[in-house]
């Protein structure tokens, strides 16, 4: 029985991250013509492990600025510098943590 | 040891211990020399291999970092890790946590360049981390020729430089000897000249006296002949201990089928006008006869060093008992003694522990070199001012 719930409380909380990555980002990344993923690399290209890149993401997301971003200076140029985040730390989180899931490279290479 | 008996010298126990110390700590010091230079041989030569094959690994991470670079900007399409026959791969991210590896691989960030379990392991730091890979390992096994090449000279070198050291230890174990050496020979130089001065007077006295018919003098004479008797034996003793000393090694052996018994009551008659000058009864317990393959003249000095030893450390009026028993002699006094300490010391030549009475400290040494001549077990028991007892067994 506890084993079902806490199976239940998981499945939820991954819908409730889903919710919130499919909502706050997506949403917004969806205009732009650069899909969502070339930014993971790009965050990974420069932060290489999972507590680095997911740090940088949230202190970019709280304090966008032209000197903390990983994108070059022709994409800057064209889209400018995103919004500050109107998400709570705890929801920019959960999002991140779902990003990291769904592109991550550990468990991918063959 | 070798050395020692190559320079004809008889070491004293003593002599021979530090000599032994000496040559053990010698020989340990240049393992430990040959060991450090072998060691500093063998890393020179792998760091040589090593900066080697570091070239080849360079070029291989060189390939491998394109490839993962194109991997990073296709791994939408793709997610094949790059693989090469010639070398294996690993890579980490900044956190040191395994994103793939070709085969097992153990991070050493200690090292950059370095050799483990047969494989030469080169660590590459990228400047863009691809696939979040911060270090990239190459890895090739290592074919062991170099090992083999430095295994073989190490072998040769560490075998010629035993060999010199063994022949520069000698020289010094020669240097270390001489002083010792020159004193010995000095010494048994003295003694050699003083027995050639001696043979001829003491050979004239020994032979007129015993010439003499006491039976036709008056008893006062006759005292004064035996006070002469006896002073002539006892040079006539040392005199044939030093000579023995002297020419020892090189008498030849006459050995033959000796009756004990007659050889012991013979020596304590010889010795009878030694005893009664310092009134000690002499006396003689012959339980078994006993044959004893022997040279005779060697025998009789082995018993008259023991008789004469008895007699010299012995109080007025002391005792001396001899038994013959079956394969041993036994020489037991109720003389002075001489402490435990000691005992272990009382065969050493020029080994003296009591200067009341004369002597050179060579009696129980001849006695000693008899004994290991034929084979024959000495065993000491003293005790001061109780008496000695000297078993001789065979």
């Amino acid at each position: 029985m506890v084993k079902i719930i806490l199976l239940v409380l998981l499945f939820a909380s991954s819908l409730l991250s889903a919710n919130i990555y499919e909502t706050n980002c997506i949403k917004c990344h969806k205009k732009i013509p650069v899909s969502i993923d070339k930014y993971f690399y790009r965050y990974l290209l420069t932060y290489s492990s999972e507590n680095n890149v997911k740090t940088a993401m949230i202190n970019y997301m709280q304090n966008p600025s032209k000197k903390d971003t990983v994108m070059p200076n022709a994409f800057i140029s064209r889209f400018g510098i995103k919004k500050k985040t109107t998400l709570k730390e705890s929801e920019l989180r959960e999002a991140i943590d779902f990003y990291w899931e769904k592109y991550k490279v550990f468990g991918k290479l063959k | 040891m070798l050395a020692s008996k190559s320079l004809d010298t008889d070491l004293l126990h003593s002599e021979k211990k530090t000599l032994l110390r000496f040559s053990a700590l010698y020989i340990l010091l240049s393992i430990v020399i040959i060991w450090a230079f072998s060691f500093m041989y063998y890393e020179s030569q792998k760091g040589l291999m090593l900066q080697e094959k570091k070239v080849i690994l360079q070029e291989y991470s060189k390939k491998l970092i394109g490839e993962l670079k194109h991997l990073h900007i296709n791994f939408d399409k793709t997610q094949i890790y790059p693989r090469s026959d010639k070398f294996n791969s690993a890579i980490f991210d900044s956190d040191q946590k395994l994103i793939f590896q070709t085969s097992k691989t153990e991070l050493d960030l200690n090292k950059i360049l370095y050799l483990k379990n047969d494989t030469i392991h080169l660590i590459n730091i990228p400047e863009s981390y691809y696939l979040g890979a911060q270090f990239i390992i190459v890895k090739m096994k290592d074919d062991g020729m170099w090992l083999k090449d430095v295994t073989k000279k190490i072998v040769s070198f560490t075998v010629l430089a035993f060999i010199f050291m063994l022949v520069i230890g000698y020289i010094l174990l020669r240097l270390f000897l001489k002083p010792m050496r020159d004193a010995i020979h000095l010494l048994d130089r003295f003694i050699k000249d003083t027995t050639h001065e001696l043979n001829t007077p003491v050979s004239t006295i020994v032979t007129n006296i015993e010439m003499i018919d006491r039976s036709s003098l008056d008893k006062n004479l006759v005292k004064k002949i035996n006070r002469i008797d006896i002073g002539a034996k006892t040079i006539s003793n040392i005199y044939q201990d030093l000579t023995y000393l002297t020419l020892g090694n090189k008498i030849i052996s006459n050995d033959e089928d000796l009756d004990v018994a007659h050889i012991i009551l013979e020596r304590i008659d010889y010795f009878k006008s030694l005893a009664d000058a310092k009134r000690v009864t002499l006396n003689a317990d012959i339980i078994e006869n006993s044959i004893l393959h022997i040279d005779k003249a060697k025998f009789s000095k082995l018993l008259d060093n023991l008789i004469s030893n008895a007699i010299k450390y012995n109080n007025i009026d002391g005792f001396i008992k001899i038994t013959l028993a079956k394969q041993k002699i036994v020489v037991e006094d109720n003389g002075i003694g001489i402490e435990k300490e000691n005992i272990s010391k009382m065969q050493d030549r020029y080994a003296r522990f009591n200067n009341s009475s004369g002597g050179f400290g060579i009696g129980l040494n001849i006695v000693s070199s008899i004994a290991k001549e034929y084979n024959l077990k000495i065993d000491i028991n003293s005790q001061i001012r109780v008496g000695t007892k000297v078993s001789i067994s065979w």
